[in-house]
C-alpha cells in the first residue's frame, strides 16, 4: 500500500529535517533534564540507599542525609532496648576540611562507621577493604576525588583537620550531592576528625530490624522511647533527602520546568511544520475525499506522519544523549538514563508529535469539497 | 435501452453568503445514461462546478434528488458517502490534483488501494491504466517531470481505477493546449463507448461540445433549453 505520509514527509527534506531536529532537540532536552535530576538525585541519597539497614534515627527535624545534627549516643541504648530492633550502630556524618596535594583545602564530609560491623562503610571498593580503616588514623576516598584533591594512592598520606591520615583504601562511584568528597574511615577516628560535633554525641543511629516485626510498628515504638529524635524508615529517610533538595530548594521544580518546556517546544516546531504542511496539502487531502477516501484515512495519514517523526527524532535524540552522557560523566557528575525513562520518553514524544497533530486533523477534515475544483 | 448511470430531479442548492441567498442551482433536472458523453457549459458562476460536485457526492443539495444507480445518494448520511465515491465515480480535474510527492504509477495505485486492491494486484492493475492512457513507460516519473497533458491522462488513469460507472471531468483541457486536449478528449470518448461510462464534462471548451452526445447549458443555476439542448 502507498504511504502518502511517508511519501510526503520525505518530498519535502527541508520541512521533515526542521521537524526532526524539533523533535529531537526536545528528546535531548526532556532526557538531559531528567537525567542530570535523577543523577543529583541518587547522589542526594547515595549513602542512605547503598546501607544495608532499615531505620534511621537523627535529630529532630534533620533535612536531608548531608545537614544533619548531633545528639547524645546514649540513645543507642534505648534503640538496641525496643522490641524488635536487632542491632544498632552509630554512624556519623560531619562536616571537614582536607588538604589538598598542589595546597589550598576542600570542604570534606567525614563518614564514620563501625569497621567491625562494616555497617554505613564503603561499597564498591576498587582498592583495599572497608574494615581496614581500623588501627589507625585510615581513610578510604573515591577515585572521583580526585579533581578536587589532586591523585592520591594507597598509602598516601594527607591531612584532614590538621590531622594526617592515610589512605588505606579507594572507592568507585560513591559521590555526594554537595560534591564534597565523601571519606570513609571508623567512628572513633571521625569523632577524632571532627571534635566538635562532642564525645558523648552521634549524628545517626542505625537499625537493623527483626525482618518478623512489622517496621511502621518498630518506628513507632523508637518515637515514643527516644525523645528529641526523629525515626525514619530508609526509604522514608531517602524520600525525605531527596523531597528536600527537589522541592524545597526549587531545584527540582527547575529542571522540571526545563523538561516541560522541552516538551512543549517539541509540541509547537511539530504542530507548526504538520499545520504548515497541512495546509499545503489541503487540496491532495480534499482529492483524496473525491476519490473515495473517508476521514479516517486522511487521520491516518496525518498521523503517520506525527509517528513518523517521533520515532526518528526521538532516535536521534537517543543517539545524542548517550555522547552527552559520556561528555557529562567526564566532568565528573553523573545523568542517570533508567529503562523506565527510555521507554517513558519515547511514549512522550509519541504524544506530543500526536497531540501537535490535532490541530491538523481538525483542519484536514473541514476542507472545503470545492477545493478540488479549484484551480 | 441503456439504463441511466445518473438522475438528477429538482435538484437545488442555495448558498447562504451573510444574509444574502445565493442560488447556485435551481431546478435543474435530467439523467445520463451509459456510454453517453454529456457536456455542461455555461459562462463562470452559473453554477457548472456545484453541479458537478453535487453530483460526485462531495457537496448536499439544498433539495432534489441524485440517483446513482438506483442508490438515493441525496437521502444518505455523510459518512456513507466516500463509499458511493469510490465504487461509482472517477474524477478529473482540470488542475490535475495528482499527489507530487507519488509516481505516476502510486498516484493510480492510491486509488486502487482505496478501493481494497493492494500490494503486488494494485500495482500491476495501475501499470495496465498508465499503459491503456499511453503512459506506460512514464510510470515511474514524479507529476513535476510530466508534461500537463501526461499529467492529465495519470489523472485519467486514476478516475478509472474503480472502473467508474460515472466520470466527472472539470475542464479537463483547460489547462492543456489544443493538440494535447484533443488527445485528451478523444481519450474520454474512448472510454465512455468501451467502458460504458456516463462521462460528464464541464467546460468552456468548444471541441467538446462537438464530441459529447449532449451539451447541457447552464446559466444562474437553471437549464437552459431543458435536459437536451443538443443532441450530437
Amino acid at each position: 500500500m502507498v504511504s502518502i505520509a511517508r511519501k510526503n514527509l520525505f518530498h519535502d527534506k527541508i520541512r521533515f529535517i526542521i521537524t526532526l531536529i524539533g523533535v529531537t532537540f526536545s528528546v535531548v532536552l526532556i532526557f538531559a533534564q531528567v537525567g542530570i535530576y535523577l543523577g543529583f538525585m541518587q547522589n542526594a541519597s547515595i549513602v542512605i540507599d547503598n546501607t544495608d539497614v532499615d531505620i534511621w534515627i537523627t535529630s529532630k527535624n534533620t533535612p536531608n542525609f548531608d545537614w544533619a545534627q548531633a545528639f547524645p549516643e546514649t540513645k543507642i541504648n534505648l534503640a538496641r532496648e525496643t522490641k524488635g530492633v536487632l542491632h544498632a550502630e552509630k554512624f556519623i556524618l560531619a562536616w571537614g576540611v582536607m588538604k589538598r596535594k598542589e595546597g589550598g583545602t576542600e570542604q570534606v564530609e567525614i563518614i564514620g562507621y563501625n569497621p567491625n560491623s562494616g555497617i554505613g562503610g564503603p561499597w564498591n571498593m576498587k582498592e583495599g577493604r572497608a574494615s581496614d580503616v581500623k588501627g589507625g588514623k585510615h581513610i578510604i576516598m573515591d577515585e572521583s576525588a580526585e579533581k578536587k584533591m589532586g591523585e592520591f594512592h594507597i598509602g598516601d598520606e594527607r591531612e584532614v583537620m590538621n590531622q594526617k591520615v592515610k589512605v588505606i583504601g579507594i572507592t568507585k562511584g560513591i559521590k555526594s550531592f554537595t560534591t564534597a568528597p565523601f571519606i570513609f574511615t571508623s567512628y572513633d577516628t571521625a569523632k577524632g576528625l571532627a571534635s566538635y560535633i562532642g564525645q558523648d554525641s552521634t549524628v545517626f543511629i542505625l537499625v537493623k530490624t527483626d525482618p518478623a516485626e512489622n517496621i511502621h510498628e518498630i518506628v513507632q515504638r523508637l518515637n515514643e522511647r527516644l525523645k528529641g529524635v526523629d525515626v525514619y524508615t530508609s526509604r522514608q529517610f531517602s524520600n525525605r533527602t531527596r523531597w528536600y533538595w527537589t522541592v524545597e530548594t526549587g531545584m527540582g521544580m527547575g529542571f522540571l520546568m526545563t523538561a516541560f518546556m522541552g516538551f512543549a517546544i517539541g509540541i509547537v516546531i511539530v504542530g507548526q511544520t504538520i499545520y504548515t504542511s497541512t495546509i499545503e496539502h489541503l487540496r491532495e487531502y480534499g482529492t483524496l475525499k473525491a476519490i473515495g477516501a473517508n476521514n479516517l484515512f486522511i487521520y491516518k495519514i496525518i498521523f503517520e506522519q506525527a509517528i513518523v517523526n517521533a520515532v526518528i527524532g526521538y532516535i536521534v535524540g537517543f543517539v545524542i544523549t548517550q555522547f552527552l552522557i559520556k561528555g557529562y560523566e567526564k566532568t565528573g557528575l553523573a545523568m542517570i538514563i533508567p529503562n523506565y525513562l527510555i521507554v517513558s520518553v519515547f511514549f512522550l514524544t509519541l504524544l506530543m508529535c500526536i497531540s501537535a497533530s490535532f490541530i491538523s486533523i481538525r483542519k484536514a477534515t473541514k476542507i472545503d469539497p470545492a477545493i478540488v475544483f479549484k484551480v | 435501452m441503456e439504463e441511466n448511470n445518473i438522475e438528477v430531479k429538482r435538484l437545488k442548492k442555495i448558498y447562504h453568503e451573510a444574509s444574502v441567498e445565493v442560488i447556485a442551482v435551481d431546478d435543474v433536472s435530467f439523467n445520463v445514461k451509459s456510454g453517453e458523453v454529456v457536456a455542461v457549459m455555461g459562462p463562470s458562476g452559473s453554477g457548472k462546478t456545484t453541479l458537478l460536485s453535487i453530483m460526485g457526492c462531495i457537496l448536499r443539495p439544498t433539495s432534489g434528488e441524485v440517483i446513482i444507480k438506483g442508490i438515493k445518494t441525496h437521502e444518505m448520511d455523510e459518512h456513507s458517502l466516500p463509499e458511493i465515491r469510490n465504487r461509482y465515480i472517477g474524477f478529473i480535474f482540470q488542475a490535475f490534483n495528482l499527489f507530487p510527492a507519488l509516481t505516476a504509477l502510486e498516484n493510480v495505485e492510491v486509488s486502487l488501494n482505496l478501493k481494497g486492491i493492494k500490494g503486488k494486484r494494485a500495482k500491476e492493475e495501475a501499470k495496465q491504466l498508465l499503459e491503456r492512457v499511453g503512459l506506460g513507460d512514464r510510470v515511474d516519473f514524479l507529476p513535476m517531470d510530466l508534461s500537463g497533458g501526461q499529467k492529465q491522462r495519470v489523472s485519467i488513469a486514476r478516475a478509472l481505477a474503480n472502473r467508474p460507472s460515472i466520470i466527472l471531468a472539470d475542464e479537463p483541457t483547460g489547462n492543456l493546449d489544443s493538440k494535447t486536449g484533443h488527445s485528451v478528449i478523444e481519450l474520454l470518448r474512448d472510454l465512455s463507448v468501451k467502458e460504458k461510462s456516463s462521462v460528464i464534462i464541464v467546460t468552456h471548451d468548444n471541441r467538446i461540445m462537438d464530441m459529447s452526445d449532449r451539451v447541457l447549458y447552464l446559466e444562474d443555476g437553471r437549464l437552459k433549453n431543458g435536459a437536451n439542448s443538443k443532441k450530437r
